[in-house]
């Protein structure tokens, strides 16, 4: 008995054990692209001074065709941010049960509820399938406008990046929008009056411009104006103790904490709230584009269309 | 190693992070929310089906409670049925009991008094007998030549008749 007993606590244990090790794994999964980016930074950004506001850095640039394929510091960060995302969904669901005893899986489910009560609330019960969707968009806007708290390069603020995401949700949009059919569409440009077709057609496009440029110059605006005001606060502490010389001259005083408060504005509160109003524009342009009613009656009619191109068929077939 | 420009636009990097979008869609749909869905489902699924089953169960307990106060209440119905019967069974027993008993010692009651009667008549002309007899030979002796014995017959007889009309009043 007692065998048999101590057979079974170590199967738990190595149950256990297993878990942990997995747990560690995903753990690491998801804090390693972040070492791995600072130390990235830390190696190859140019050291500099003062007022310095430049582009991502371009780490490989490969000949090709239209342009060349470069690779930067936005990308790099972003493919480690999308490890990091999988670490997260990956250690979030270890170890789902119908039971759940770890504190994690309630995160993850309220999560999950969350987003589609958003869903729910803001496109309706047809668009459920969006979920996971706008869950990713506001997962990578917002890990990557979080990225600067750490002092990296946030991949948000690179106009290519974000232009990609609007180009898809665009893509999404117009997608929806030739559901009712293509002349359907085309009718929809000269909605209010025929005159202003030409402006209609600008607003198509300038939806994913302007998406692109919000949520990217709200990061960019922020980075530029916490370098302004850190490059300030140097000038300042240099007045205040610059008359010293030497080793008390070179101390940063006004700089300790108070970047830090801007921070929190800049990095933390906009680069949630650009993730958050990113993923609200899809939802709102999506489900904006799309009349459900108007789908229904397209159908319809062209379920009637096929309905009398087959009754003229058979009828023809009975006259012959 | 240079920075590029603020504000460039390249196709191609527009186009990686079009592919990282689709790609972190498809983690989280298939790591993320089809998994918690899953199990959201199934946990809804099985608490679904307790709710049916304590329904059923539920309801078969009442329909069995129902059964149960009907099978009670025949049963009740019917002892009470049982007790009244014995009840009047018992009543008319006794009746008929007593009935006969009372008829039993009523004619027991008339044989006695019948024959009391008899006797008592029986007694009363010997005595009368007797009496006459007695007195007979009394009133023979006491005046044995003042009065014939016819006479005095008669005389005897009115007086034991007076003697019995006392008797019966």
């Amino acid at each position: 008995m007692d065998k048999e007993k101590n057979q079974n606590e170590n199967t738990q244990n190595e149950i256990t054990l297993k878990f942990k090790i997995i747990d560690i794994l995903y753990i690491v999964m998801m804090i390693a692209p972040i070492v791995i980016a600072i130390t990235l930074k830390v190696l190859f950004t140019p050291g500099g001074d003062g007022v310095n506001i430049t582009g991502p850095l371009i780490y490989v640039r490969i000949p090709f065709a239209l342009q060349d394929i470069i690779i930067t510091e936005a990308q790099i960060n972003s493919w480690l941010i999308l490890i990091t995302i999988f670490g997260v969904c990956l250690y979030m669901t270890h170890g789902l049960s119908e039971n759940p005893t770890l504190k994690r899986q309630h995160f993850a489910e309220m999560i999950v509820e969350k987003a589609e009560a958003l869903i729910n609330d803001n496109m309706g019960d047809y668009y459920m399938s969006f979920t996971p969707f706008i869950m990713a968009i506001m997962a990578i806007s917002a890990f990557s406008s979080l990225m600067s708290l750490f002092g990296l390069f946030p991949p948000t603020s690179d106009m290519n990046v974000v232009a990609g995401w609007s180009i898809l949700v665009f893509g999404i949009i117009t997608y929806y929008k030739l559901k009712c059919g293509p002349l359907n569409y085309m009718k929809e440009f000269t909605k209010p009056v025929a005159v202003l077709t030409p402006i209609n057609i600008i607003s198509e496009f300038a939806t994913p411009v302007s998406m692109a440029f919000r949520h990217y110059g709200n990061v960019l605006s922020g980075i530029v104006v916490s370098v302004l005001v850190g490059s300030a606060l140097q000038g300042l502490s240099r007045m205040l103790l610059g008359w010293a010389g030497g080793f008390i001259g070179s101390i940063p005083l006004l700089q300790v904490g108070i970047p830090a408060i801007l921070s929190v504005y800049f990095d933390v509160f906009s680069g949630l709230l650009q993730a958050f109003i990113f993923a609200m524009l899809t939802m709102l342009y999506v489900s904006g584009a799309f009349d459900l009613d108007a789908f229904m009656e397209y159908k319809r009619k062209k379920q009637e269309k096929k309905n009398k191109k087959l009754k003229i068929k058979q009828t023809n077939l009975e006259e012959n | 190693m240079q920075p590029s420009d603020i504000i460039t636009v390249n196709l191609w990097q527009i186009v990686v992070s079009l592919l990282n979008l689709v790609i972190l869609f498809l983690i989280i749909k298939k790591f993320l929310y089809k998994p918690v869905k899953n199990i959201l489902k199934s946990r809804q699924d099985k608490l679904d089906e307790k709710y049916t089953q304590a329904d059923k169960y539920l309801s078969q307990a009442e329909s069995t409670k129902t059964e149960l106060d009907k099978k009670l209440n025949d049963a009740e119905n019917k002892a009470d049925a049982i007790l009244n019967e014995a009840t009047a069974n018992a009543e008319r027993r006794k009746e008929k009991i007593v009935g006969e008993a009372r008829d039993e010692a009523e004619s027991i009651i008339r044989q006695a008094k019948n024959q009391a009667e008899l006797e008592m008549k029986k007694a009363e002309s010997e005595i009368k007998a007797q009496i006459v007899d007695v007195s007979f030979e009394l009133s023979k002796k006491l005046i044995e030549r003042e009065i014939k014995e016819e006479d005095h017959h008669k005389l005897i007889d009115s007086f034991i008749d007076q003697i019995g009309d006392s008797d019966e009043e």
